[in-house]
C-alpha cells in the first residue's frame, strides 16, 4: 500500500489571481441584481410596515412590538405576505440591474460593495430567526396544550393547530429549536462565522418552509423570504467548501478584508452593539418578563376561583324541555371546559365555521389573543366577564366568524364541583345546565415510564 | 511568495502525530469499531438465516439495524430505557477503550502515524452508519414507519396519548412530509457511500439525527440511543476535516487538503474494492426500494394489511345498547355501555367506553407479520377506547373478534408461563368452529402476491399464548344498507350483546393525504 496525495496543477499564484481579479460582464450584472434585490427585501421601504412601527407605545414596550419590528416583509403588492410581492421586487431590481448597468461601465469588480450586501443579508436575516428563537425558548410560540386542548380529539384540529399543539406538547424540543436559532443567528453577526450560522440555517429554514407547506401553514413565503438571505451567505463561500472537501484541491481562503475610514469603524461597532442590545439582551429580557407576566398566546385576565377543569353535562333543559345525553343532539351540550384564566370552551354539535390564524401574532390584549379558539371544531370557546359582586357571566365568542355569539349567563355553585347556570344562548334558547366536574388522568400527563391503567 | 505558502501549507498539515493524538486515534480506533461491528450472535443467526430468494424488506432492514449494546446483558444493574443513563453502553465501551488503547500505546511505541489505519477506520464508520439510516430512511421515504392515524385515533382526545404518540401522529398526518424525511435520511447515507461527499454526508446525518434524538428525548420516544448512535458516528466522520475547516475559514489561510488514500492497485484489491461497493450500494438503494415500495404498496408495516368488510366502515353512533337483555341509555359516564363503534378499512373493530384498562405503552412498532399483531391503532393511547382485530365469517355473518391490546392480559400471560412448565397446555386454537373456519379467509396469503413472503408464512403459523388468553367476542352482524348495522353475540365475560349502530358522517378538521399507504378495496 502506499499514499497519494492529490496535488492540483494551478498553482496557487494563479488561484490567487482569480481572487483579485476583474470581475466579467456576468459576473457584474448577477452582482447588480443581487444587491438590488436584496436590499429593496431587507431595507423596510414598506408603508404598511411603518404603521405597525408608529402604533408601537415605546414608554411602554412589550416584546411583541420588537418581534413586530423584526418581521419585517416588503409587501409592497398585497401589503400582506404573497409570492407575488417577491417577484414584485425582483421586478424592481431588475430595472434597477438595467439603469445601474447603463450607468456604471467602467467598474471592474464590486469586491466591497459585496461585502456590504451580505452585512445586509446577516443582520436582516439574525434580526428575523433571533425574534423567534427567543419566542420558543421561553415556550411562547407554541404553548403546552390547554385544558380544552387535551380534551379535544385529534381529529377535531387542523394540520397547522396539531403541529403547532404538539410542539408545545414538548418544551425540551421547542426550547431545543429555540437555542439552534439563537446560535445561528448569533454567528451570523461575525463575518467568519456566519458560513456556520447560514448553514445551519439553511436545514432549519428549509424546514420550516416545508413544515409550513406540509402543514398548511402561513409562514411559506416568509421563510422563503429569509432563504434567498442565507442563500446569499452560503453562496460566497459554497466555491471554497466544494473545493476544499469534495474536489480536495488547494483552496484559497476569502481575501477581501473590508477597511474602514474611523468614522466608520466608531459607527460599526456602536451600530453592532445597538444590534445586539435590541434583538439578544433587551428583546430577551422582554420575551422572559413577558412569558411571566402576558404570554401573547395565553390570556392574563383570571377566571372565577377555583372553577378550572373540565365539566360533564349532567343535565340540559332546553327550552323547559330536559334533553338526556345525546351524543348527535344539535344544540345539546357536551361538555364544558373553564380554563384557569377567563376563557371557557363548550362542546357540542353547533356548527363552528372554522377559523384559521396561521402566522405568529404577537399581541398582547386579551381579546387579540385567539391561539387556543384557531384551527379547531366541535368546540366553541368564550372570554367571559364576572365580578365579584355578581353572578353573571358575560360570555363573547373568540371566533372572529361567530361575533355576534354573545350571551350571558347566571351561575350558582352549590358545592365546588358543580355550577348550575342559566340564560339565552344564541338562536334566543333558553338553556338551564347543570355541570359536574369530572376528576380525569390524563395518559399525556402521566406519561408511559410506568404501566398506566386508564 | 505563493510557492512558499503553498509549501508551508502542506508541511503544515502532513506532519508526524503527537503522542496525545495517537493515544485519542488509538481510544477512537477502538471505540468505533465495537460500535460498528455486530457483536452479538442473533445477528448473525439473523443474517444467516435470511432466505435471498424470497426477501422481505425486514430482513435487509434487520441486517442493517443494530448498535452496542451489552451493559445490560452482562451486568446485574437496573438501568432504565429513558433519558440520558440509557446511553450507559456508550460510557462502557468508552472505558474499555481507553484501558486497551493504554496497552497498544506501551506496544505500538516506534509508530509515528496511524493514516492508513484513520483512513480504514473511517471507511468502516461511513458504510456502517450509511446502511443504518438508509434502512431507517426508507421507512420514511415510503410512509410506513409512521402510518396514517387509524379513524379511532382521530376519534382520541388529544390529552388522552402519550407524548410519542403525538409525535409520531404528527408526522403521520403529512405523508408528504415524511417522504421527505426519508430523503434527507436516505441522501445522508448515499453521501456517504463516497468519500469526497462524506463531510456532507455526516453533516446532513448530524443534523438529521441529533434532531431525531432530541425529539426522543422530548417526546419519550425511547429511540434516542439509536438516534444518537448516528450523530456519533457522523461527528466522528466530521470531525476529519475540521482542522482544514478551520484554517480556511476561520484563520482564512491558504488550505492544502492533504488525504492519504492506499493504493489499490493489485486486480484483487481493485476489483474486490469494486464489487464490495457495488454490492453493499445495490443491495441497500435498489433492492430495498423495491421491497420497502412492495411494504408500502401493499402490506404497510405498522398497520394492518387485510381489508376489512366494505359494508360496515365507518364511524356510528351507538344507538341502542343492550346487555343481557338489559337496555342501557347513553351516557359519556356509564363504565359498561359503549358510545361510538368504529369500522376501520382494515380489520380493525374499536369501540369506546368509560372503564380504564392497562394501556400497551409500547410504540406499537417492530416487525409483526400478523395483522393482529400491528398495533399502532391501540399502542400509547388512553380514554377508554378498545380497539379488536376480527376474522369475519362472510357466509354466517359472523365476526369473530380479540383484543388487540395485550397489556391487559400480561398478568395471565405470566401465570400461563409459569404453569407452562408443569404441564404444557394445549392452546385453544379451535376457539372458532369449523362452520365458519371454512369461511374465514386465510390472513397469510389475503394481500397482494408480491407482498407474500416465507417470513409472513411463517409467523402466522405461529400461535402466541397471549393468543388465547385474548379477550374474545363473538358478534353477528346485520345490516340493509350499512346505514344500520344490528351486532348480537356476545362479549369478553360471554354477556350477551344486542347493539344497534346508526352510521354517522363524521367530519374532521384534520385534511387527508393524497399518500396513503395499503390496499384496501
Amino acid at each position: 500500500m502506499s499514499t497519494t496525495i492529490p496535488v492540483n496543477d494551478i498553482s496557487t499564484g494563479q488561484l490567487s489571481k482569480s481572487e483579485l481579479a476583474a470581475w466579467n460582464t456576468l459576473q457584474k450584472v448577477s452582482f447588480r441584481f443581487a444587491f438590488s434585490f436584496v436590499l429593496l427585501l431587507a431595507i423596510p421601504l414598506d408603508w404598511h410596515y411603518y404603521q405597525k412601527v408608529f402604533s408601537i407605545d415605546w414608554g411602554n414596550l412589550y416584546y411583541g412590538d420588537i418581534f413586530t419590528l423584526a418581521r419585517y416583509f416588503p409587501g409592497f403588492l398585497t401589503g400582506t405576505e404573497s409570492f407575488a410581492d417577491l417577484f414584485f421586487v425582483a421586478g424592481i431590481a431588475g430595472i434597477a440591474t438595467l439603469v445601474w448597468s447603463a450607468l456604471d461601465k467602467d467598474r471592474l469588480d464590486y469586491r466591497t460593495l459585496y461585502y456590504w450586501l451580505r452585512v445586509s443579508a446577516r443582520y436582516r436575516l439574525a434580526a428575523g430567526v433571533i425574534a423567534y428563537a427567543w419566542l420558543k425558548i421561553f415556550l411562547l410560540q407554541s404553548p403546552a396544550p390547554v385544558l380544552s386542548e387535551l380534551n379535544t380529539q385529534y381529529g377535531e384540529f387542523t394540520h397547522w393547530k396539531l403541529f403547532s399543539l404538539s410542539l408545545g406538547a414538548a418544551p425540551v424540543y421547542e426550547q431545543f429549536l429555540g437555542w439552534v436559532e439563537l446560535t445561528a443567528g448569533i454567528l451570523l453577526l461575525h463575518r467568519k462565522t456566519a458560513i456556520i450560522g447560514a448553514a445551519i440555517l439553511f436545514a432549519f429554514l428549509g424546514n420550516i418552509f416545508l413544515s409550513n407547506l406540509a402543514y398548511e401553514g402561513g409562514e411559506y413565503v416568509y421563510s422563503s423570504y429569509l432563504i434567498i438571505f442565507v442563500l446569499i451567505i452560503l453562496f460566497y463561500d459554497a466555491g471554497r467548501i466544494i473545493s476544499l472537501l469534495s474536489l480536495e484541491k488547494p483552496t484559497v481562503p476569502n481575501l477581501f478584508h473590508p477597511v474602514f475610514s474611523p468614522v466608520v469603524a466608531k459607527l460599526r461597532w456602536v451600530l453592532k452593539g445597538a444590534f445586539v442590545l435590541v434583538f439578544v439582551v433587551l428583546y430577551g429580557f422582554k420575551v422572559s418578563a413577558g412569558a411571566k407576566e402576558n404570554p401573547h398566546n395565553i390570556p392574563v385576565a383570571k377566571g372565577l376561583p377555583g372553577i378550572s377543569g373540565v365539566y360533564d353535562v349532567r343535565d340540559f333543559v332546553l327550552n323547559g324541555d330536559t334533553i338526556p345525553y345525546d351524543p348527535l343532539h344539535p344544540v345539546r351540550w357536551q361538555q364544558v371546559v373553564f380554563e384557569e384564566w377567563a376563557t371557557v370552551s363548550i362542546r357540542s354539535n353547533r356548527e363552528v365555521v372554522l377559523f384559521e390564524q396561521k402566522t405568529e401574532i404577537v399581541n398582547g390584549a386579551d381579546r387579540k389573543k385567539l391561539y387556543d379558539v384557531s384551527g379547531v371544531i366541535r368546540r366553541h370557546f368564550y372570554w367571559y366577564d364576572w365580578d365579584q359582586g355578581s353572578n353573571v357571566l358575560k360570555l363573547a365568542n373568540k371566533n372572529p366568524n361567530h361575533s355576534e355569539d354573545v350571551f350571558e349567563l347566571i351561575y350558582t355553585r352549590p358545592d365546588d364541583h358543580t355550577i348550575l347556570v342559566e340564560g339565552r344562548i344564541s338562536g334566543n334558547q333558553q338553556i338551564k345546565a347543570r355541570l359536574e366536574r369530572i376528576d380525569k388522568k390524563y395518559l399525556f400527563k402521566e406519561g408511559r415510564r410506568t404501566p398506566q391503567t386508564l | 511568495m505563493a510557492q512558499n505558502e503553498y509549501a508551508q501549507a502542506q508541511t503544515a498539515q502532513s506532519r508526524a502525530w503527537s503522542a496525545g493524538e495517537k493515544y485519542l486515534f488509538r481510544t477512537a480506533f477502538i471505540f468505533f469499531i465495537i460500535c460498528c461491528i455486530p457483536l452479538n450472535i442473533e445477528w448473525y443467526k439473523t443474517a444467516l438465516g435470511i432466505n435471498i430468494f424470497d426477501l422481505h424488506y425486514r430482513d435487509l432492514y434487520d441486517i442493517a439495524r443494530f448498535n452496542p449494546s451489552f451493559v445490560r446483558k452482562w451486568f446485574d444493574i437496573k438501568v432504565d430505557r429513558w433519558g440520558f443513563q440509557a446511553f450507559i453502553d456508550w460510557l462502557f465501551i468508552l472505558g474499555f477503550a481507553l484501558v486497551a488503547a493504554t496497552f497498544w500505546s506501551v506496544l505500538d511505541r516506534g509508530r509515528k502515524e496511524y493514516n492508513q489505519l484513520y483512513y480504514w477506520l473511517r471507511v468502516i464508520v461511513r458504510y456502517r452508519a450509511a446502511v443504518g439510516i438508509i434502512a431507517f430512511g426508507f421507512t420514511k421515504f415510503f410512509p410506513t414507519q409512521m402510518p396514517y392515524p387509524s379513524e379511532s385515533l382521530l376519534n382520541n382526545n388529544f390529552g388522552d396519548l402519550t407524548g410519542h404518540k403525538i409525535f409520531w401522529l404528527s408526522i403521520s398526518i403529512v405523508p408528504w412530509f415524511q417522504v421527505f424525511t426519508g430523503v434527507a435520511e436516505i441522501l445522508a447515507g448515499t453521501l456517504l457511500f463516497f468519500r469526497r461527499t462524506t463531510f456532507i454526508g455526516a453533516a446532513l446525518l448530524v443534523g438529521t439525527l441529533g434532531t431525531i434524538m432530541v425529539v426522543n428525548l422530548a417526546y419519550d420516544g425511547g429511540v434516542h440511543v439509536y438516534a444518537g448512535y448516528f450523530v456519533l458516528l457522523g461527528t466522528f466522520l466530521m470531525v476529519y476535516d475540521f482542522r482544514n475547516l478551520y484554517r480556511l475559514f476561520i484563520q482564512e489561510k491558504f488550505t492544502v487538503p492533504v488525504h492519504y488514500y492506499p493504493a489499490l492497485d493489485k486486480p484483487w484489491q481493485k476489483y474486490g474494492r469494486l464489487v464490495l461497493k457495488t454490492a453493499v450500494i445495490v443491495i441497500f438503494l435498489p433492492v430495498l426500494f423495491y421491497y420497502q415500495g412492495i411494504n408500502f404498496l401493499y402490506d404497510p408495516y405498522k398497520q394492518p394489511a387485510v381489508s376489512g368488510i366494505r359494508e360496515l366502515r365507518g364511524f356510528y353512533n351507538v344507538t341502542e345498547f343492550k346487555i343481557n337483555g338489559r337496555e342501557l341509555p347513553y351516557s359519556p359516564l356509564d363504565t359498561v355501555r359503549w358510545q361510538e363503534v368504529i369500522f376501520e378499512k382494515w380489520t380493525s373493530m374499536s369501540y369506546k367506553v368509560n372503564k380504564p384498562v392497562s394501556l400497551d405503552l409500547s410504540n406499537g412498532g417492530g416487525d409483526p407479520m400478523r395483522d393482529i399483531d400491528r398495533t399502532f391503532e391501540v399502542s400509547g393511547v388512553a380514554g377508554g377506547r378498545r380497539v379488536f382485530h376480527y376474522q369475519a365469517d362472510t357466509v354466517h355473518h359472523i365476526l369473530y373478534l380479540r383484543d388487540k391490546n395485550t397489556a391487559s392480559i400480561r398478568g395471565a400471560k405470566a401465570a400461563f408461563e409459569e404453569g407452562a412448565g408443569k404441564q404444557k397446555q394445549k392452546p385453544e386454537d379451535n376457539w372458532i368452529p369449523e362452520t365458519s373456519l371454512r369461511y374465514i379467509k386465510d390472513e397469510a396469503t389475503a394481500i397482494h402476491p408480491l407482498a407474500i413472503s416465507d417470513r409472513r408464512i411463517k409467523e402466522y403459523k405461529r400461535l402466541g399464548e397471549e393468543d388465547y388468553l385474548r379477550p374474545k367476542m363473538k358478534l353477528q352482524y346485520s345490516t340493509q344498507d350499512g346505514n344500520r348495522v344490528i351486532l348480537t353475540g356476545y362479549n369478553e365475560y360471554n354477556e350477551t350483546l344486542y347493539i344497534v349502530l346508526d352510521k354517522v358522517d363524521r367530519k374532521y378538521a384534520v385534511s387527508e393525504s393524497s399518500l396513503s399507504a395499503g390496499r384496501y378495496d
